[in-house]
């Protein structure tokens, strides 16, 4: 890998990292979210920085190229990403569900109550 | 003996006011409840000018989510039996009293009123007769229960199955869905013979298209049932 390559890759994944920071700070993201991201940026960082942990990891896994090992891996928080974040909305549909039938039922004893008010008068 | 019949009801405008008329003329003495599912027609004003029950949600949750705030308010106002009948005039209210009997006389949990057992009445077209059997087919094959009319929605349930369904109700497309789910807690589950018209008007929630997404997604549903409480003994 040529020096101009590994410095371009260590600027990108540090403005991801910084990205994620400030996304955090402004409270656009919260720390439960943001876990999986920042191991994410961690790891490519890591790599950029110090690519011989690539090349060792080329040679235990047999895969012709680095390159590749970084895109499957990527691939893989991805798709660990897509994931959490399919958890996340299933677990807000619960949420509004049961937070949409108690306002139901809410409404129904407001609205008798009131007609029951209205009846005493 | 306090009886709750819930009406899920999404657009009904045409058919909700017969079908409450239609029950309180069979079944004077027992307490009903419209569950408007947001519906985008006139239902909700037909519902409040003629001072029918109903709760009315304010964002469409489908008939899982509507059913399950049904069992909801049958549980938080001690009822104990929860009836549920389809708003669209299918359902006949003059067979209430035959689907509530297993429940009456403590023999099952939940009863269901299927017409395919006497094979009276209407009874839907020849490609939806398929898949409820491939439905019945898989149902039997995952608990070694024979339930014959899966997607039937008249059914009534008991306190304690009223309760269960209140805390866990399947969404989209939830009535095979709920029977595994009774039958794989332990719930006793038993069918009893109806007859159903064909709806009065108006359209059915399941259209051509939505067929196969229905199929599909009762299916692995029903698997993934089957698999979450494999190795557990059942909440009864």
């Amino acid at each position: 890998m040529t020096l101009e390559l590994q410095l371009w890759m260590l600027f990108g994944s540090i403005i991801y990292l910084g990205i994620i920071f400030w996304m955090l700070k402004c409270k656009k993201l919260s720390v439960q979210f943001s876990i999986i991201w920042l191991i994410s940026g961690f790891c490519m960082v890591l790599f950029a920085a110090v690519p011989y942990i690539v090349y060792v990891l080329r040679d235990i896994f047999d895969i012709q190229m680095p390159s590749n090992l970084i895109f499957a891996m990527n691939i893989g928080f991805i798709l660990l990403i897509l994931l959490s974040l399919s958890a996340a909305v299933t677990k807000f549909a619960n949420q509004i569900k049961r937070l949409t039938q108690t306002i139901a039922i809410l409404e129904k004893r407001v609205r008798e109550l009131e007609e029951n008010q209205l009846t005493k008068k | 003996m306090k009886i709750l019949v819930m009406i899920p009801c999404y657009n009904e405008q045409e058919n909700i006011l017969d079908t409450v008329k239609n029950l309180k003329k069979h079944c004077p003495d027992v307490d009903y409840l419209v569950i408007n599912d947001c519906s985008t027609d006139n239902s909700e004003n037909i519902l409040k000018e003629n001072n029918i029950p109903y709760i009315s949600f304010p964002c469409n949750l489908g008939i899982g989510g509507g059913v399950q705030a049904g069992y909801l308010y049958a549980k938080e106002n001690g009822y104990d039996i929860t009836v549920q009948m389809d708003g669209d005039g299918q359902h006949d209210p003059a067979f209430l009293q035959t689907v509530i009997e297993p429940i009456l006389n403590g023999k099952a949990d939940m009863s269901i009123g299927s017409r395919f057992i006497e094979k009276k009445g209407f009874q839907t077209s020849f490609a939806r007769r398929i898949g409820i059997r491939f439905l019945s087919c898989l149902i039997f094959l995952l608990t070694g229960k024979r339930v014959y009319d899966v997607t039937s929605g008249y059914r009534a349930c008991n306190r304690l199955l009223t309760e269960f369904y209140a805390d866990s109700y399947a969404q989209d497309y939830p009535e095979p869905e709920a029977i595994i789910a009774a039958v794989l807690n332990g719930f006793t589950v038993s069918e009893v013979a109806v007859e159903m018209k064909e709806r009065q008007g108006g359209v059915s929630s399941i259209r051509a298209l939505s067929s196969i997404y229905y199929m599909v997604k009762v299916s692995i549903s029903l698997l993934v049932y089957r698999l979450i409480l494999a190795d557990r003994g059942g909440m009864r």
